[in-house]
């Protein structure tokens, strides 16, 4: 038994059929019928690129795998499924890049998205995926961390950081602040440092926020990529709810990817409603700050800076020009990757492939040397990425193909030049250069 | 009525009716499914992306052709070729004229249908080579696919091959299939139904759902303020 291999299942034919005929909606149907099969999106994927032109990775191929799933009326067998469940969760991390070189427009992540829907609906999902989820519908974020771990974890940050600034909160469910900041799991559970910079950030800007301590502050959806709308919904739900009782104008997404996505995009179709408040992304919020003059830097990183643009930061989110404002302001030796913005290669970590667990970690090695080799050819030392699944993936590549980088998020080069206010730090610094 | 009356009179109703029913029908079942299926395509409706998206690829105007500029251009090629010679080609337009319709417009020099059609058959033979070679285009390739290269390309071959009696290629075919010398415009007129036949239900109805295809993609990435 191969460690990849798909949770065992009782194969029910009758319940295939119906999961993929209530899927099959105009759009899908329609791209299973006009695809030309002109091969224009092969060269525009990674796994393609990274896998020496293996022909199994041209993105029609993965993506019509739906037309030949429609076909088939629900007689499969465990090798079919085993071969779908390869292609949809190990092959493609529905990154969108294809979408953007088809001449007709087919969106075959959404194609691969939708195969990987109809396998989750029969419980045919990668474990990490599948625990994640459980983990949302119980405790309302993907590590199932408790409402006091959360809390505590809060409060124990705002402690650390008014040794610092003396001033600085972490204001937990305050009504009517300005924005409702929202975090990925990870923080909590791996990075509480990372909370206790937005926190500081927002102390030095003057940022009227909160954080609510209720189920709702985790604004990953790792249901999304598992295609499980019913879940994705409901953490979306979440924290919908979470921004309505606080009463906030802005709901912030940290410097995660999907979340933003999901969120800012996916959210409203999930649901079925607008929001009354407006959903902001890090990047976004940060370069309002330096536009507003809010947020200074007392120098500029020196060392050679790129920076990942995340699938669903840039291409799905549309900030690739924003980010690179605020590049502007910190960086004074930056490098561009080729190609960048919204055409930037996925890191390969994207799509879910790092929750998906030990089982997909070789493929998107291999995969990533597409983006390692970006990388390398920029010269770079430091490589930004706004997002946790690529940070996460930069880093491993970093020392699978021997990179010689540091990976940082926008907060940790803030961190390093901000400039903050005499008044805002603590008393008895008068050896404040002792660390230069 | 022998065969001959029936290809050049209900068989061209037949190919036109079925070709413009047929792609009506297409576009109808898409917006019947669609209003109950896919409703952001609704909601997030915006012209300017629409249109955007349909231009930028309708002309030569995207990424495709830096990324793959011979390809992308020969299928720009392709797709002029098909389109001008059947509608403005000066036999064409004498049928038009003499029709019940009576419908008349610009036509274009004989030499240019001839290089048009020259032009179209190379890059058809080509599109099948590229097919075999190339295998991340083969491994998606279906039977249909040559057969629908073949199917656009038997009109523009007999075309040349009739308007050219003196040439080549007429004797060759001639020689090969006698029968052909008293079938030929019948046979031309056949294939040309054929195609017209075929396009509903396989995927060269992409001449209308490409518009479709693109305006949903274009207001999909026109909600991150971006045209694709």
């Amino acid at each position: 038994m191969s460690e990849d291999q798909y949770p065992e299942i009782t194969i029910s034919p009758e319940a295939i059929k119906q999961a993929v005929s209530t899927r099959m909606n105009a759009r899908l149907k329609m791209w299973t019928r006009i695809c030309a099969h002109c091969g224009l999106c092969a060269d525009s994927c990674h796994f393609y690129l990274a896998k020496n032109k293996d022909p199994r990775m041209v993105p029609s191929f993965k993506a019509q795998k739906l037309k030949e799933l429609v076909r088939k009326k629900g007689r499969v067998d465990e090798n079919y499924l085993q071969s779908l469940y390869d292609i949809a969760f190990g092959d493609c991390t529905v990154c969108r890049r294809c979408t953007m070189y088809c001449p007709f427009g087919i969106d075959m992540a959404v194609m691969v998205s939708t195969i990987r829907s109809i396998l989750t609906s029969q419980g045919v999902a990668p474990k990490g995926l599948q625990d994640a989820i459980k983990n949302y519908q119980e405790s309302g974020n993907q590590m199932a961390i408790s409402e006091e771990d959360w809390v505590e974890t809060l409060q124990w940050m705002e402690e650390e950081l008014q040794d610092e600034l003396p001033g600085a909160t972490i204001p937990i469910d305050k009504k009517g602040a300005r924005i409702m900041y929202t975090v990925n799991a990870r923080e909590p559970k791996f990075y509480p440092q990372d909370i206790q910079l937005a926190a500081k950030l927002f102390h030095v800007v003057g940022e009227d926020w909160t954080l609510p301590s209720k189920m709702g502050w985790d604004d990953t959806n790792l249901a999304m990529f598992a295609g499980d709308a019913k879940t994705a919904g409901h953490i979306v739900q979440l924290i919908y709810d979470r921004a309505v009782e606080l009463d906030v104008q802005y709901v912030a997404i940290t410097e995660c990817g999907h979340a933003f996505r999901s969120v800012a995009f996916e959210g409203p179709v999930w649901l079925g409603k607008d929001y009354p408040f407006k959903v902001v992304h890090s990047v976004e919020l940060f370069a309002q700050y330096i536009r507003e003059g809010r947020l200074e830097f007392d120098r500029k990183i020196t060392e050679p800076i790129t920076y990942q643009d995340p699938c669903n930061v840039s291409r799905n989110g549309g900030l690739a020009d924003t980010a690179r404002y605020i590049i502007k302001h910190i960086a004074e030796d930056f490098r561009e990757m080729e190609p960048h913005g919204n055409h930037n290669f996925c890191c390969s970590g994207g799509g879910g492939a790092i929750p998906m667990g030990p089982p997909f970690k070789r493929r998107r090695m291999e995969a990533g040397k597409v983006k390692a080799d970006q990388i390398k050819a920029t010269g770079a030392k430091i490589v930004i990425c706004p997002c946790h699944n690529c940070y996460d993936q930069v880093n491993d590549l970093n020392k699978e193909y021997n990179l010689g980088i540091k990976v940082k998020s926008f907060k940790e080069i803030f961190e390093e030049i901000m400039h903050i206010p005499e008044e805002l730090k603590a008393q008895e610094e008068e050896d404040l250069g002792e660390g230069k | 009525m022998n065969f001959i009356a029936f290809v050049e009179g209900p068989l061209v109703w037949i190919a036109f009716l079925t070709f413009l029913l047929g792609s009506a029908l297409r576009l109808l079942l898409f917006f019947t499914l669609s209003s109950k299926k896919d409703k952001p395509v609704y909601r997030f409706f915006n012209l300017k992306w629409m249109l955007l998206s349909i231009a930028r690829w309708l002309f030569p105007a995207n990424v495709d052709l830096k990324k793959n500029p011979i390809f992308a251009s020969l299928g720009y090629i392709f797709h002029i070729c098909l389109l001008a010679v059947p509608l403005f080609y000066s036999a064409h337009l004498m049928l038009w004229e003499e029709s019940r319709f009576k419908w008349s417009w610009w036509t274009m020099p004989d030499h240019w249908a001839d290089w048009m059609t020259l032009t179209l058959l190379a890059i058809a033979l080509f599109f099948i080579i590229r097919r075999i070679v190339l295998p991340g285009v083969r491994i998606i390739t279906t039977p249909s696919d040559y057969l629908l290269i073949v199917i656009c390309a038997l009109p523009f071959l007999t075309g040349y091959i009739n308007t050219h009696p003196d040439g080549l290629s007429y004797q060759w075919i001639t020689s090969a299939l006698p029968i052909y010398g008293q079938y030929g415009t019948t046979i031309h007129i056949m294939s040309g139904a054929l195609m017209l036949i075929v396009v509903p239900f396989t995927k060269l109805s992409h001449w209308v759902l490409f518009f479709v295809s693109r305006a949903v993609t274009g207001m999909e990435f026109g909600r991150r303020n971006y045209p694709v």
